[in-house]
């Protein structure tokens, strides 16, 4: 134990300043939390206690509530995560977002379908988007910011055609199956489920598998991996279509919780998404980054958003702080713990004498 | 800066007496639980060539980025003209006059030769608007010096050799002014020619009084131009000799402790079953190579820079698009397109530049040894862990690797134990045709016979070796047969056990004499 601790501290060290990052904002949002005016009772695995002046913030509403708000954004940073580790990026996803959402929707409403069919075939549409990604990248060998950015119009462009540039929503029509849907996919159990099991999958799919060694070594080193004979178009095309995957279920979820097909859903969520991954640790250079630290950058990002939404902070404000906590966490990679426990025997040596 | 210090002729400088440029007292480094220096002291003297020697890992690297503020030290005493002095960072270093040319290049890829050698140049003045013909006139004297002047200073870093990228770094080095300037391994990728160069460089840098600091594993190197020899192992100090009153037994023994073995030649194990026949071979880099490799055989592949080499390699890998001519391997024809084809038909190619081509830096040695073999350790996605551990740590005995961990990440490594990392990684890969392109590179005198050892195993089981390097010797020595290149072209085809260095270099010159040629390292 004792072990495997200096083992994780050393070895480590950028998912500990992560975590660390997570701990003082957790404790900021506790502490600036607005209070219960009564009392409120907790309820949690049966057992159940009543605290007066609680933080809203601790409420497990609450909690529930910023986690199932986030999952979207926090499920399309896994396969981000990937695509940043082999040194590319995606900007497309935001748009496959409302591509998928807007499918689902036709479908359901307009087409009648069960609900099986209709998150099948988006989860295949953000797939397929993914594909086109990664194919063009890896076959025409041009950067990957280029091609996304193309895709990214693009699909804008495709999503509002499906729908004639309206929205569709999912109550209200006469369709039973839109409704299920609604109701099922948009429980907090469902959404938080969801992105927990494919945080596990993305998590092991990176430690343990060959795929995962593949991505990281290409990041690391583009020409090595070729003079090693690592099927690098594969994987390309790989971690593109995965992401391109994980969009389309965001999308999924999007429409579920918002009742509707917007095809302007997901606007600039493709940078919410790379700040989640950046804030995690991992390098936009490539080669150098976890899952576990996208899932603490999804938490920060979560927690922040929830406790200035609570203090009813402006929008406007929130954006400036959020810039703020963005810059913040990459610095906090930066400093060596090394230099820190320097600095502080130094500290305490300089006082002592 | 460079005033010539009254006194000190090299000539006389046996011991040398007097007030010592540089010295450094209790120098310790601790990275993590590894201990790389341990309390090593030395003196450098102005106008003395002192060389570095230790095995790998021994600690060479480590001390040398110490004095030039490259590393932080976690203790060290420096004192330069007997002031004691406090190096932080590579600026105070120039400041204080010292400067290292690293062992694993530094330099900016993307950016010309002329830009890599003035930027933090304290002696390049800069101006408010970047001015490139300033800086190509502040590079053209050091270029020319080491013999890089036929190459435009606008030239990008990325499209040169490694051979003259070292030599780059050199030469900024050199525009540097500096007093003390350490040379890590800076000949183990030039040819001899620009290693006689770089000699006629260090000779004017010690009659100027210059401190160099020099560490190499060539024996030949320390007896011919440095004046005393400072031994590490294991990261701390064991002694310093004068040259002239040592030898080349007594070195190795303070280096690792006991003697090396060393046959003449390999044995002889090339059968008549002909493995790879390359016929009319055009690449381009290479005009008309024709060439067979039988089962079980070594060949080595001599000359020149730019006389074709590394792009045999380049071409049976897959890396470069064929021109013209066939090649048949195992007798099937043979025509890759890329290093995968290639390795599926049982083709290895060991980079002659391990950080650029070669390495994952930011991974493990494990995952680095391991990666070109995964999809035999495939089960199912998965990687299989268990057997990963054992196959790699096996090659790491086998190439007698010296790391903190197998988790350990491979930039923490030394040279040349990254070097048998790769060696490492590309003997797991079963294969019939090995491309070794200078597969000692940095590694230690007593490494470089394991893994002669291993070449010579790999023969006896029957695979074909090609092989360059840039030392003859070492050609000579472990290969049945030796074939000339000369512009890319076959010059000569040499039994190896009834040649000479002379009748080699002969054929890898010739021809191309009253051409005009780039000197290029
Ligand atoms: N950044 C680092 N982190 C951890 N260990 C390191 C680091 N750099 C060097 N070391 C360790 O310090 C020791 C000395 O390394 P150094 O590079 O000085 O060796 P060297 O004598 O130059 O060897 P070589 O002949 O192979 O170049 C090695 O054991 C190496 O693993
Ligand atoms: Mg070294």
């Amino acid at each position: 134990m004792k072990q495997w601790l200096t083992n994780f501290l050393t070895h480590r060290r950028d998912l500990v300043q992560s975590l660390i990052v997570l701990a003082i904002l957790f404790t900021f949002a506790v502490i600036f939390s607005p209070r219960t005016r009564g009392e409120y009772t907790y309820n949690l695995f049966g057992l159940s206690c009543t605290v007066e002046h609680w933080p809203i913030f601790l409420k497990i509403e609450n909690l529930t509530d910023l986690l199932r708000a986030n999952s979207p954004v926090a499920i399309i940073a896994l396969g981000m995560t990937f695509v940043i580790l082999t040194g590319g990026i995606d900007l497309s996803v935001g748009s496959t977002i409302a591509l998928s959402a807007v499918v689902c929707a036709t479908l359901l409403v307009e087409q009648q379908t069960s609900m099986a069919t209709a998150m099948i075939a988006s989860m295949v549409a953000g797939g397929l988007v993914g594909l086109v990604n990664g194919g063009l990248i890896a076959l025409l060998r041009i950067q990957p910011f280029i091609i996304t950015l193309a895709t990214m119009i693009g699909i804008r462009g495709l999503a509002r055609l499906v729908v004639n540039n309206e929205q569709i929503g999912l109550v209200g029509g006469q369709s039973d199956s839109a409704i299920h849907f609604a109701h099922i996919m948009s429980q907090k159990s469902v959404v938080i489920g969801a992105f927990l099991l494919l945080a596990i999958a993305f998590g092991l799919l990176l430690w343990g598998t060959v795929l995962g060694r593949y991505v990281r070594a290409m990041g690391d080193n583009a020409r090595a991996a070729q003079y090693a004979g690592l099927p690098t178009r594969r994987v390309l095309a790989a971690v593109y279509t995965l992401t391109g995957l994980l969009a389309g279920v965001a999308g999924v979820f999007t429409c579920a919780r918002t009742n509707n097909g917007n095809p302007n859903e997901g606007i600039a969520a493709e940078l919410s998404v790379i700040a989640v991954v950046v804030i995690g640790g991992t390098s936009l250079a490539g080669g150098r980054g976890s899952v576990t630290g996208t899932v603490i950058g999804a938490l920060v990002i979560a927690i922040l958003t929830n406790i200035l939404g609570l203090n009813n902070v402006d929008a406007n404000v929130q954006s400036m702080i959020m810039a703020l906590v963005i810059i913040l966490a990459v610095v906090a990679q930066t400093i060596s713990l090394g230099a820190v426990t320097r600095w502080w025997r130094q500290w305490r040596g300089s006082t002592t004498n | 800066m460079n005033a010539p210090r009254p006194g000190h002729g090299y000539d006389e400088v046996m011991t040398p007496s007097g007030q010592p440029l540089l010295t450094a007292r209790g120098v310790s480094k601790h990275f993590g639980g590894v201990v790389a220096l341990d309390d090593v002291s030395l003196d450098v003297f102005g106008g003395e060539v002192h060389a570095l020697m230790g095995e790998n890992g021994a600690g060479k690297s480590t001390l040398g980025k110490v004095l030039a503020g490259a590393l932080p030290p976690t203790a060290a005493r420096l004192t330069i003209d007997g002031k004691p002095v406090s190096i932080r960072n590579p600026l105070d270093a120039q400041r204080l006059g010292v400067t290292i040319i690293f062992q694993e290049l530094d330099l900016f890829a993307h950016l010309s030769i002329a830009e890599n050698i003035a930027i933090g140049n304290l002696r390049y003045q800069e101006r408010f608007a970047v001015s490139y013909r300033a800086m190509a006139q502040f590079a053209r004297p050091a270029l020319s010096r080491v013999g890089l002047s036929e190459l435009s200073p606008h030239t990008p870093v990325h499209s040169l050799s490694v051979a003259q990228q070292q030599l780059v770094a050199i030469a900024r080095a050199l525009s540097m002014n500096a007093r003390v300037i350490v040379f890590d391994e800076s000949t183990s990728a030039l040819t001899d020619e620009a290693v006689e160069r770089l000699f006629a460089v260090i000779d004017q840098l010690r009659r100027d009084g210059v401190a160099c600091l020099y560490v190499t594993h060539k024996m030949d190197e320390v007896f011919r131009i440095c004046d005393r020899i400072t031994v590490l192992r294991d990261g701390r100090y064991v002694g310093t000799r004068p040259a002239k009153q040592t030898d080349m037994a007594e070195l190795v023994r303070m280096m690792i402790g006991h003697d090396v073995r060393s046959d003449a030649h390999a044995a002889a194990c090339a059968t008549d079953r002909p493995l790879l026949s390359i016929n009319n071979l055009r690449t381009a880099g290479l005009r008309d190579v024709s060439l067979q490799v039988a089962a079980g055989e070594v060949v080595g592949l001599a000359g020149l820079v730019g006389a074709g080499r590394g792009e045999v390699g380049r071409a049976l890998f897959g890396l470069d698009p064929i021109l013209g001519g066939q090649m048949t391997l195992k007798g099937q024809p043979y025509r890759p397109h890329t290093p995968r084809q290639a390795m599926k038909r049982g083709v290895a190619l060991l980079p002659r530049d391990r950080k650029a081509e070669g390495l994952m830096m930011q991974m493990s040695v494990r995952e680095n040894a391991s990666i070109a073999v995964l999809d035999s350790l495939n089960n199912l996605g998965w990687i299989r862990r268990r057997r990963e551990a054992q196959q790699t740590d096996h090659v790491g005995r086998q190439t007698r690797l010296k790391a903190a961990a197998p988790q350990a990440v491979v930039s923490s490594l030394s040279g040349g134990n990254q070097q048998k990392v790769l060696i490492g990684r590309w003997l797991l890969r079963e294969a019939d045709l090995y491309f070794l392109d200078d597969p000692t590179r940095g590694v230690d005198i007593g490494a470089k016979e394991d893994i002669y050892a291993i070449i010579e195993d790999l023969a006896r089981r029957g695979k074909a070796v090609l092989m360059v390097s840039s030392e003859l010797p070492e050609l000579l020595r472990c290969c049945d047969r030796v074939v000339v290149l000369n512009e890319g072209r076959v010059a000569a085809d040499f039994d190896a056990r009834r040649t000479t260095q002379e009748q080699v270099l002969t054929h890898a010159t010739s021809a191309a004499a009253g051409h005009a040629r780039p000197q290029a390292g």
